[in-house]
């Protein structure tokens, strides 16, 4: 959590995790992916679909996204929609994504409050009559997040033999199109398996699959 | 091992457990040996395999050259080298070889006198071992992709056929009709189904699998519709509308039940494999990590039996993947081929696994436990000569 840089944005966004780097953090996929759901049903923290990749999921504390949320309709006509949404809602139904009678019905909203949910960030289409939880804003890390993926794998691909020891690629400075932070990127690398991990006698080296 | 034999001598085990442990223990040392060779026959790549489930001794194989062959697995001469000899083979010259590749060919699961193959060409065949004769000639609208006949099941002969279609068809071998469709217009496939797997424990339960990245499981008693539409994120069961379920985030590729039909096993074009509870349609989140699928059809991968934690074998790119289930650890890669894998079986008699792949080879992976013994001839005639007859001269090489 420490990683994501809260001033790049003005702390208009909740800090955002990705499950990747969950996985770099805790050796065991199958563990963390059983805790991350305990979690989730507890209420502790959201799960959000992040665009780009449909695997790849962002994990945010529901109580920084509900203040951010709130802060970011302030005084705009949907307020009020987002509100009954946050309170209602968000602590009755843990997923990742809403179908449409089930929030007409259970929920009560009318179709007007969906719009302004969807207005205001809140919720993204997925399929005709369903939705996907989404944060307000997301849209600029998602682009920082994207480019600097790309950067960083290029720096790895580049390498001589297409691998690079972590100390070097840490020592080296970021490029400018890397607005998250190395470290943050390389941890979502390694989860993701976008590049190998192997261990030698000078450290770890990191080294880009063959296929 | 010997604490085990003794165990079970006196009676402090249960014989089983002697058993799983020791068949765990040669999968684990599963490997490419220099003495097992299938011999090679297929000019093209080798698109499915199957091991027949009574004796464990006859292989199929289904190439995409539309060539059916049959091997016996059984090592009868009694040195270590050996090669699994072709017992006959459906060639380009058969009368009623399929025209284009085949794609699956199974066992009849009761008895060796007959299997059923099915290819590109929009047919399934249904042959006679003995005569190599086809029996029966079902034809289908699409190309077929995938079909399987229930292994378990006595009180009906439906072999389920995935089609290019989106609709599954279920042929009835006893009256040789094909009429009964799975298909109800908004709960339904959408896409083609690449593949089809009858459930090993009930007798009318099948899973199938689709381009349109749903699983789903049905009852073929029911008319009305599908039982469970798998959904990858373990959603709430109250939404009325299951077509946003999706198993994976791409087409599902291969399906497979464990041993005893509780789980099923999926795997997918997003690269990720996934365990069900197959009663309740639960995501297990287990976590294989990624598994490598570009597969454009099917994708037959298999799982051990009678082990103490259960593996399963996914091909992967070129090389397959062993997994625990349960745990999603990656125990190994085990490397051979040189062109993608197609398909592989496990013989679980002598815990064996036969892959399949577009090389146009099969490979054997045998387990390796011990170094051979080397032969020691000559210590053996040393001490069958009494001293007494030994000649004294020694060899006049040195003295000269």
């Amino acid at each position: 959590m420490q990683l994501f840089p809260r001033g790049l944005f003005e702390d208009a966004l909740p800090p955002i995790v990705l499950r990747s780097q969950v996985y770099s953090l805790v050796p065991d996929r199958t563990v963390a992916d059983r805790q991350l759901k305990e979690l989730q049903e507890q209420g502790e923290i959201r799960i959000v679909q992040l665009g780009f990749d449909l695997d790849a999921h962002g994990i945010i504390f529901t109580e920084d996204y509900r203040t951010r949320v709130l802060k970011a309709c302030d005084g705009r006509p949907y307020a009020g929609a987002v509100q009954k949404f946050l309170a209602s809602v968000l602590p009755a139904c843990g997923d990742l994504s809403f179908q449409q009678d089930q929030m007409t019905q259970t929920f009560g909203f009318r179709d007007s409050e969906i719009t302004h949910l969807v207005n205001a960030g809140v919720l993204t289409v997925r399929d005709a009559g369903s939705w996907w939880l989404a944060v307000p804003g997301a849209g600029r890390f998602i682009k920082y997040f994207v480019k600097g993926r790309q950067a960083v794998l290029s720096m790895v691909r580049k390498a001589k033999y297409r691998e690079l020891l972590l100390s070097e690629l840490l020592g080296r400075r970021a490029p400018v199109v890397v607005r998250l932070g190395l470290t943050y990127h390389v941890h979502d690398l390694i989860g993701a398996q976008l590049v190998d991990c192997i261990s030698t006698t000078s450290g770890t080296l990191l080294r880009l699959p063959e296929t | 091992m010997l604490g085990f034999l003794s165990a079970r001598q006196t009676g402090l085990e249960d014989p089983l457990r002697l058993r799983r442990a020791e068949s765990t223990r040669r999968v684990l040392g599963l490997e490419l040996n220099k003495d097992r060779d299938v011999e090679r026959i297929h000019g093209g790549g080798i698109n499915t395999l199957d091991i027949e489930p009574v004796e464990g001794r006859y292989m199929l194989s289904g190439g995409s050259d539309g060539v059916i062959v049959l091997y016996d697995l059984e090592n009868s001469s009694r040195q270590s080298y050996y090669t699994c000899k072709a017992v006959c083979s459906i060639g380009r010259d058969h009368p009623d070889v399929h025209r284009y590749s085949v794609e699956t060919v199974q066992w009849y699961p009761h008895d060796t006198g007959m299997f059923t193959s099915s290819s590109f060409d929009k047919t399934l065949k249904v042959w006679d071992t003995n005569t190599l004769q086809t029996a029966d000639v079902f034809n289908f609208e699409e190309t077929v992709y995938s079909h399987h006949m229930s292994p378990v099941s006595t009180k009906h002969c439906l072999v389920a056929v995935g089609t290019r279609g989106p609709k599954v068809q279920l042929c009835d071998l006893k009256s040789g009709s094909c009429s009964h469709i799975l298909q109800v217009v908004f709960a339904g496939h959408r896409q083609e189904i690449l593949a089809v797997s009858w459930s090993p424990r009930y007798d009318y339960i099948l899973a199938t699998a689709s381009a349109d990245s749903r699983v789903k499981l049905w009852d073929v008693r029911r008319a009305s519709g599908c039982l469970i539409t798998l959904d990858q994120h373990n959603g709430k069961k109250s939404q009325a509308v299951e077509s946003a379920n999706t198993a994976h985030n791409g087409k599902v590729n291969g399906l497979c039940f464990t041993s005893d039909g509780l789980h099923l096993l999926t795997v997918g074009t997003d690269n990720r494999m996934r365990l069900w509870n197959s009663s309740n349609g639960e995501n297990t989140l287990v976590n294989y990590g990624k598994v490598c699928n570009n597969s454009k059809k099917g994708l037959k991968f298999t799982v051990s039996c009678g082990c103490s934690s259960e593996f399963v074998f996914v091909p992967y790119g070129s090389t397959i993947a062993v997994y625990t289930v349960y745990s999603g650890e990656q125990i190994t890669m085990l490397k051979g081929h040189y062109k993608t894998v197609d398909c592989c079986v496990f013989q679980s008699n002598f815990q064996e696994l036969y892959s399949g792949s577009r090389d146009c080879n099969i490979l054997a992976w045998v387990p390796s436990l011990y170094e051979p013994v080397p032969d020691d001839d000559e210590t053996t005639t040393k001490s069958q000569l009494n001293p007494a007859f030994e000649d004294a001269w020694s060899s006049s090489d040195e003295e000269g």
